[in-house]
């Protein structure tokens, strides 16, 4: 995004993108705190994780105004435009990404609290592998979104589908679950609404790898412009043109 | 040899008399293509005015090189592009303003409806009234309002009569959004206008002739941003029943009023394309660099 005459637009929109990463940084750190504080029955940790929650909000703001004050102010056209706008929605799933944590963090000091009994620590395993992989997924996204990589970005959408096909297993054992017992209803609906919502952070980190490919400039025209540059071929045929030669002309009057 | 000029995509194909235009004798097959090395769609379907390979030379400057572009009818098309880039040169073209300018060699052919401009029997001044000019700076005659308008039509010999003659004049003030500002003092000086209204009074008076193409070399540039606004805002209505090609170093300009725009680098027309693709997908690296701000 450099080069621009006007350099001091250069470092608002390297602030911006590393605003925006840095968001990405707090928010996947927030999501791993969220499920250590369930698996670990570490209550203090998960209070911790939705105090947190609003420094995310925070940035959350921070950059929507940043991103208002640099339309108004420079007016950006083209690729520019399109990763102003890509920031600000990157800031928007990482926003859900920091919800679905506190979500998390709250729901693992309820299932702590549920009566002892309900072995719902036979779900941190599943809870763990959801986790592992909605937050590389995540980090992937994001780097894929800071380097501009198409390639990368692409791998996100099947990698969705892997976590997606990993919720519905939970999902079903969960329904066993509540059949063998009715007492295990409540844990187990907070247990879904647990791990929908690591399957939510997939989601986002899906969205997040899409803007990518609309962030990679004029894919189209290298050869185009290469050809160009080389001084080299032309690039399109138009059809010729006739002229009619009107008799009916006026005669000339002036030379101008 | 009256060949008839195809109006439409289909029909553009016939071919163009070597005689009339040396630079395009390639073009003498019908059926036969031209190269352009200009991204993006230079052609339209009818077009009222056609391009195809126009060179410019000011004595050893090349200043626009082997350009080739239609302009639609009813739209707005901008010419953008850092200075010296050839879009004011290129504009001055399509009314053979470079005539005046004794070290200018315009080669190529350039077409009003079908007819050559640069065919020796062309009447220029008729010319101008078909296509008419705005200059960066407002330049009302030193006359009336009243005679500023009044004076295109009665030395074209449009009007019959004083009562037509004032039709003309009340119909171009009020195309050009003027008449309501002036119509009580029609003979106070044109000069004792606002910057704004001034160059009000100047599109109403290449209105008055009845023009099919207004050429409008950075209108703009002298006003403030209100009187911009208003001039911006006739663009707009005016292209309803004129084409016109506007340069204009304000690139928010050219998106704002303009339906297509094409980009000039040092004397290449490198892009054309509808303005909405130009301003969010140029498709060429040098269109990108101009319009995002990245250029020397």
């Amino acid at each position: 995004m450099e080069g621009h005459t006007v350099r001091t637009f250069d470092g608002e929109l390297l602030n911006l993108r590393m605003r925006a990463l840095a968001m990405g940084g707090l928010a996947i750190d927030q999501v791993q705190r969220a499920v250590q504080a369930l698996v670990r029955d570490d209550d203090d940790d998960a209070r911790e994780v939705i105090a947190r929650g609003a420094q995310i909000t925070r940035y959350a703001q921070a950059i929507e105004d940043e991103l208002v004050a640099l339309i108004a102010r420079r007016q950006p056209v083209a690729s520019d435009l399109k990763a102003i706008l890509a920031i600000g929605r990157v800031a928007t799933d990482l926003e859900r990404v920091g919800n679905a944590a506190r979500k998390i963090a709250r729901l693992a000091i309820e299932l702590h609290a549920a009566p002892s009994g309900a072995p719902l620590h036979k779900f941190h395993g599943d809870v763990r592998k959801m986790s592992r992989l909605a937050l590389a997924m995540l980090r992937d996204a994001l780097d894929a979104f800071d380097r501009v990589d198409v390639v990368s970005a692409a791998t996100l959408a099947p990698r969705d589908q892997e976590l997606d096909a990993e919720f519905q297993l939970a999902l079903r054992e969960l329904v066993t679950y509540v059949m063998e017992d009715q007492r295990n209803l409540q844990s187990t609906i907070q247990t879904v609404f647990l791990i929908k919502a690591l399957e939510r952070v997939g989601d986002h980190a899906r969205n997040i790898a899409a803007i990518v490919p609309r962030l990679a400039r004029r894919e189209d025209v290298g050869v185009v412009a290469g050809a160009r540059e080389e001084g080299g071929s032309p690039v399109e045929m138009l059809p010729a043109v006739a002229v009619r030669r009107d008799e009916s002309l006026p005669p000339q009057s002036s030379s101008g | 040899m009256a060949t008839e000029l195809a109006t439409n995509d289909a029909g553009a194909r016939a071919s163009v008399p070597r005689a009339l235009v040396s630079a395009a004798a390639d073009l003498s097959t019908p059926g036969e293509k031209i190269e352009t090395r200009t991204v993006g769609q230079v052609t339209v379907a009818n077009p009222v005015m056609t391009a195809r390979r126009v060179n410019v030379h000011y004595s050893d400057k090349h200043a626009i090189k082997d350009v080739s572009i239609d302009i639609a009818r009813n739209a707005v098309i901008a010419f953008i592009g850092p200075s010296g880039c050839g879009k004011s040169t290129f504009l001055r073209c399509l009314n053979r303003m470079n005539d005046t300018i004794e070290s200018a060699r315009v080669d190529g052919l350039i077409a009003l409806d079908g007819q050559d401009i640069n065919d020796k029997r062309q009447d220029v001044v008729q010319l101008r009234a078909r296509v008419g000019m705005v200059f960066q700076k407002p330049n009302p005659f030193p006359k009336s309002i009243y005679e500023n308008i009044a004076y295109g039509p009665r030395i074209h010999g449009l009007v019959a009569n004083r009562a037509d003659l004032d039709e003309v004049v009340q119909t171009s003030l009020q195309k050009a959004g003027l008449w309501d500002e002036v119509k009580d003092r029609l003979e106070n000086p044109g000069t004792g206008l606002s910057g704004g209204q001034q160059q009000r009074l100047c599109i109403a008076r290449a209105i008055a002739v009845d023009p099919e193409v207004i050429l409008m070399d950075e209108p703009c540039s002298a006003l403030d941003p209100i009187a911009t606004a208003r001039i911006e805002d006739l663009i707009d209505e005016l292209r309803q029943n004129y084409a016109i090609v506007i340069v204009t170093h304000n690139m928010q300009q050219a998106a704002r009023v303009s339906q297509r725009t094409a980009y000039f680098h040092l004397g290449d027309l490198v892009e054309v394309g509808a303005t909405d693709q130009v301003f969010t997908n140029p498709r060429h690296k040098l269109t990108e660099d101009y319009i995002t701000g990245r250029f020397g």
